[in-house]
């Protein structure tokens, strides 16, 4: 029960540093933004490219509008623990955290959840706007259906997906922990490998070998691959499949996360980097 | 007399602060890899991306691309967002009670800016020439200008909305990853924003071209990949002067009246709102 309200305190810590800051409404169109127009210059990359090559398809446009899209949401988790915990020191939010009975574990838990809340409407909204102002542009539809059912398994991607996000939330709390400048590196360079790595704009088989193997033991990519199955595709079969990599593969990714987490926090608090302002 | 003394205190300060910025950077190399992250990586994957689709000639673009997103993300976050934050560490109010020039502050923090960015632009250039090389005919003087003036005009446009940016609190960071992304967009980082092969709506296309950004992509692809001569980009040129002349301009109207403003209010150094 305490570990819940652990969680719960620190998700709505994590939901006022994100949106309360101004209006939430505002706030929301702010945050979206840049991803829609991360998404759209996603699109017009392919749609300059392809149709130059007389090789455009509405098939690959959807393709890069909802993994450019769901992308967003896995860049959102990659900057959670820098803003918990790098963040946190500065602030000295972080070691007051961390004296408390229950230990950081579900304090991250619960900002990576506020950051799931607040970063799954602006996906959404960001696929929208994505789909209509592409087919203005274009004047080809995307084929993506936004139907009932497509919309459920979409929802039940994400859901299944905060395994990992929690993963990369502990993983790289890890590196927090000990950080006290550059805290923005890791996270920079993890969001820009993923958006590389993850089939967000393109299939494995782009990436020159040995490079084309490093998707397929990501977690994320199978999300994209659900996402896909879910909005694009619309398979059962192809949904089920990756829906259980991406659950499986994020359970370990997770396991694995908790005890480096665990292991670099007693690391960090015997050589006193938890109260660390600058090294 | 006096116009060379102030001269001089406007030079020496110009001089300080761009040699804190260059010194921070090239006396920790760490800064030159963090500064890297964002551009090299969203070229390459914007390069796959050209590459995926059959062309990848135009993976080139996407590399330029990336080389102007090292000085656009230092104007946005190192320029834009500077002044708040030193407002935030109490460096700003020691600015104001000493004699020097902000103007002064604001260029050298700029020259500094562009000094510190060139280590990760290049570095984008090479390795991104050496996963994805494109034929390229420029003319090297013609880039070299077109280079400098969009500069120029990129500082001119940061030292504006740093004025501005005095206006807010916390809300800055916010702003900020809004702004980035969608004049990355509408500039047209990775793809011709104006012109031929534009996307664009007209209407867009003008909005479009107010960004010094959007005009200064423009030029560098036709320098860097089209015919490399002058008379293709002159109008160009002109333009990105005429803007870094009037953002200058703009930047240096908008603090006089904030920075008055603010005194009066007794908000310049309100740290938290």
């Amino acid at each position: 029960m305490r570990l819940l309200k652990s969680i719960v305190a620190s998700a709505w810590m994590g939901w006022q540093r994100e949106m309360e800051w101004t209006n939430p409404i505002l706030s929301l169109f702010i945050k979206t933004v840049a991803p829609t127009a991360a998404v759209l210059s996603a699109a017009i990359v392919y749609w300059f490219g392809s149709s130059s090559a007389g090789l455009f398809t509405p098939e690959r446009l959807a393709y890069i509008i909802v993994g450019a899209s769901i992308y967003g949401q896995v860049a959102a988790y990659a900057y959670v623990p820098t803003s918990a915990i790098a963040e946190g020191k500065w602030s000295n939010l972080y070691p007051q955290v961390y004296i408390t009975p229950t230990s950081s574990i579900p304090y991250l838990a619960g900002r990576c959840l506020a950051s799931f809340a607040d970063s799954a409407p602006v996906i959404v909204i960001s696929l929208f706007v994505s789909y209509y102002v592409s087919s203005a542009l274009f004047g080809a539809v995307p084929l993506i259906y936004f139907s009932f059912d497509s919309v459920v398994m979409l929802a039940g991607t994400l859901i299944v997906s905060l395994p990992a996000a929690l993963a990369l939330g502990y993983l790289l709390g890890s590196y927090s922990v000990f950080v006290s400048r550059f805290e923005w590196a890791l996270p920079s360079y993890v969001s820009g490998l993923l958006m590389i790595f993850s089939e967000a704009l393109f299939p494995a088989n782009v990436l020159p070998y040995p490079f084309s193997l490093i998707p397929g033991v990501l977690p994320f990519t199978y999300l994209m691959r659900a996402s896909r199955a879910a909005l694009i595709y619309q398979s059962w079969s192809l949904y089920l499949t990756s829906m259980g990599y991406l659950a499986l593969g994020g359970t370990l990714f997770l396991a694995t996360g908790v005890i480096a987490f665990n292991l670099a926090e007693k690391l960090a608090r015997k050589r006193g980097f938890i109260d660390k302002k600058v090294m | 007399m006096k116009l060379r003394l102030n001269l001089t205190l406007w030079y020496r300060t110009m001089y300080s602060r761009a040699w804190v910025r260059v010194r921070s950077t090239y006396g920790e190399p760490l800064w030159v890899a963090v500064n890297l992250a964002v551009p090299l990586l969203s070229s390459l994957a914007m390069a796959l991306l050209y590459s995926s689709t059959g062309l990848s000639k135009f993976a080139g673009f996407a590399i330029l691309g990336g080389v102007m997103l090292a000085f656009w993300g230092n104007v946005l976050w190192s320029m834009a967002s500077q002044f708040n934050w030193d407002k935030e560490v109490g460096i700003f109010e020691i600015y104001l009670i000493s004699p020097a020039p902000i103007s002064a502050v604001l260029v050298g923090m700029s020259l500094g800016g562009i000094l510190a960015t060139v280590p990760s632009a290049a570095l984008v250039t090479i390795i991104g020439w050496f996963f994805f090389p494109t034929p390229i005919n420029p003319s090297w003087t013609v880039v070299l200008l077109t280079f400098v003036l969009t500069l120029a005009s990129l500082y001119a446009l940061g030292m504006l909305l740093s004025s501005l940016y005095l206006a807010y609190g916390r809300e800055a960071e916010s702003l900020n990853n809004a702004i980035g992304e969608a004049i990355n967009l509408l500039s047209g980082l990775y793809f011709p924003a104006i012109g031929a092969g534009s996307p664009f709506p007209f209407a867009v296309q003008i909005v479009a071209s107010l960004i010094p950004l959007t005009i200064g992509m423009d030029a560098l692809r036709k320098a860097v990949f089209q015919t490399g001569n002058v008379s293709s980009v002159w109008f160009d040129l002109a333009l990105l002067a005429v803007m870094a002349m009037v953002l200058l301009f703009l930047g240096d109207k908008a603090l006089k009246a904030l920075e008055e403003r603010g005194r009066r209010q007794g908000t310049l150094v309100v740290r938290l709102k």
